[in-house]
């Protein structure tokens, strides 16, 4: 505990230093949403995969894995395959066409205030709905990795994500995001270093070995999403959710031009995917040498996971060695949670503070210097209010949230966007009511499903994406439709059409 | 005027073609990697036995297919950027050189 606790002191104070370096340079509006749009492929790329990789990634999949088997592995494959989506029709489009936040993009095609209003709602539904349970799940694996009690934990990790997104903006963020991105994977490096000296370099051996322990179900889809629906509906969820992320589309206004938007993809699509390639392998291992009568006595439902097997790799509990590899994985994982929640709350004081006050309630004649006051004091609004919504939901389960978030995004966000760079005839009232619907859907199928309701679920699926996306594209064609042909906005779509491709703007 | 009205619509024409040209290129892609990511969950779901066959020692086919995507997608990633750098950018430095003398501003 010490050891994760002085490891972890020794993180937060490089973050700190990094918020008082960035915060001297954070003044302007370009400054504070989106460092300046100055950063280089790499430095995005990596940031990009410290936003990718939350603590469910970072914990979970090599949790689920252990537990479950091959469900574990698909749960790591999708967001490395949601990329190729980002790749080829997100990344380069938002570069061109946005500022800061989704609601440009939206803006400067439909020229409307309404579009804006539903643009906000979709960002500020989405980044809440990851927030909490982030905020939540803070609180559990702190106590769990520390021994700090829930709301403390709660309470600092709110705290420190303030600091550094009040004072230090995207730069701070970025920043925070590499570091942790950087700690991330050189513990997964060492880990799978450790593993392939046990196994002699031979990776196949731990899929004999935990079929030998476990029995060759183990190795079979279907442990842990038992609807076949299921699996199908979180595949989608994934590869095109994500990529409706308000937190992850906002990494893209961070670069200069569409040429280093898409190397920075390459770079967090090598980076994270072999992560999540590891978390297979480690998953793997640890049932087999922690064995998962250990996780699952550890709590937790099996987030615990990977801080057990480092401590196994180091040598054990009580060694020397054991203690240090589970103090340095147990304070990379704090450090993850941060740096994401500070994301987060970046993205969402984007949307207040660009979208809607700057934008919508001033008709974009915001004093820039007010504009980022007001950035700042959203973001330590959103953070108490983070703190608070994640005390309130200790117990609760909060899992229903993330898929929500996800869903919400792959069924409003994305339909949106996507009709939004390349339907001519998509209007203000695709808009409202792509989101609408697609919000609507996903929250309401959600909360009568089994992950709220348990055996009383008035419908079978967890995760309602499969059915909430279409349900998104199908409000926003029937929205365009229905609210009659905006002939303007056609002809302007020749001029916008133009700056997706090639980021020039014909004013 | 006319003078201006003709390059910007020869800038408009240059991105139609570019837009016919990345999807010429984006549809095929996309509809690989949606097949073979999407094609795989729903394999999981209802070919359970086919997963479970087993290539070397426990290693079996579901884990091989999971490790194919990984690959996929990396081959992809490169594929596109190297189609990006040497035909859409081509095509929208075009389109840009066009517009930029009909009198915009970036």
């Amino acid at each position: 505990m010490s050891t994760t606790l002085s490891i972890f002191v020794v993180i937060l104070l490089i973050t700190l230093g990094i918020t008082y370096w960035a915060a001297k340079r954070t003044k302007t509006t370009s400054e504070f949403y989106a460092a300046d749009s100055q950063l280089t492929a790499a430095e995005n790329g990596f940031a990009l995969a410290g936003d990718w990789c939350s603590a469910a990634a970072f914990l979970g999949f090599t949790g689920l894995t252990a537990l479950y088997g091959m469900d574990g592995a698909f749960y790591a494959l999708g967001p490395l395959v949601a990329f190729c989506t980002v790749l080829f029709v997100i990344a380069e489009p938002l570069r061109n066409t946005g500022k800061y936040t989704l609601g440009d993009v939206i803006r400067s095609r439909m020229h409307t205030r309404t579009s804006l209003l539903a643009t906000i709602a979709g960002t500020v539904v989405v980044n809440f709905a990851y927030l909490m349970p982030q905020m939540a799940g803070a609180g559990v694996l702190v106590k769990l990795l520390t021994g700090v009690p829930y709301d403390w934990a709660v309470i600092f990790v709110g705290i420190a994500m303030i600091v550094y997104v009040g004072f230090g903006g995207m730069l701070a963020t970025t920043w925070v995001q590499i570091v942790k991105a950087v700690l991330m994977l050189a513990a997964g490096a060492i880990i799978l270093v450790m593993i392939l000296a046990l196994v002699k370099g031979n990776p196949f051996t731990l899929f004999d070995n935990a079929e030998a322990k476990y029995g060759a179900n183990y190795l079979l889809p279907g442990n842990y999403l038992k609807n076949p629906f299921d699996q199908i509906s979180l595949g989608l969820g994934y590869v095109l959710g994500l990529a409706g992320l308000p937190h992850v589309m906002t990494r893209f206004y961070t670069v200069p031009d569409a040429k280093t938007a898409r190397r920075s993809v390459v770079w967090v699509m090598f980076l994270a995917g072999a992560f999540f390639a590891g978390t297979t392998l480690f998953g793997l291992a640890a049932s087999i040498y922690v064995g998962q009568d250990a996780i699952k006595a550890a709590g937790g439902g099996g987030n615990l996971t990977l801080p057990l097997l480092a401590q196994y790799l180091g040598g054990g509990k009580g060694t020397f060695g054991g203690d240090l590899m589970l103090g340095f994985v147990a304070a990379v994982a704090v450090a993850t949670i941060l740096a994401v929640v500070s994301a987060l709350t970046l993205s969402t004081s984007g949307a207040i503070a660009h979208d809607f006050y700057a934008n919508w309630l001033m008709k974009n004649k915001a004093d820039p210097k007010r504009e980022v006051l007001i950035a700042r004091w959203a973001a330590i609004a959103i953070g108490l209010l983070a703190i608070a919504l994640g005390i309130l939901a200790q117990g609760v389960n909060v899992a229903v949230l993330v898929i929500l978030a996800i869903c919400v995004a792959a069924s409003a966000n994305f339909p949106v966007l996507i009709l939004s760079l390349f339907w001519r005839r998509f209007n203000t009232g695709g808009v409202v009511g792509g989101m609408t619907v697609g919000l609507v859907s996903s929250v309401v199928l959600a909360m009568i499903g089994p992950a709220m309701r348990g055996a009383d679920a008035l419908w079978p699926l967890v995760n309602p994406t499969v059915v909430s996306l279409p349900l998104g594209f199908l409000g926003a064609y029937l929205g365009t439709i229905l609210s009659g042909r905006d002939l303007e906005n056609e002809k302007r779509f020749d001029d916008f059409s133009l700056q997706v491709h090639t980021g020039i703007s014909r004013k | 005027m006319t003078r201006d009205t003709g390059t910007l619509e020869a800038a408009h024409a240059s991105i139609r073609m570019l837009i016919a040209e990345k999807l010429k290129y984006l549809v095929p892609m996309t509809i690989i990697f949606m097949v073979g990511y999407i094609g795989l969950t729903i394999l999981a779901g209802f070919a359970k036995g086919l997963m479970g066959i087993k290539v070397v020692g426990a290693f079996n086919l579901g884990f091989l297919l999971i490790a194919v995507n990984y690959v996929l997608s990396w081959v992809l990633a490169i594929v596109y950027v190297r189609v990006a750098n040497n035909v859409f950018d081509p095509l929208a430095a075009k389109a840009a050189a066009e517009i930029t003398s009909a009198g915009a501003s970036r």
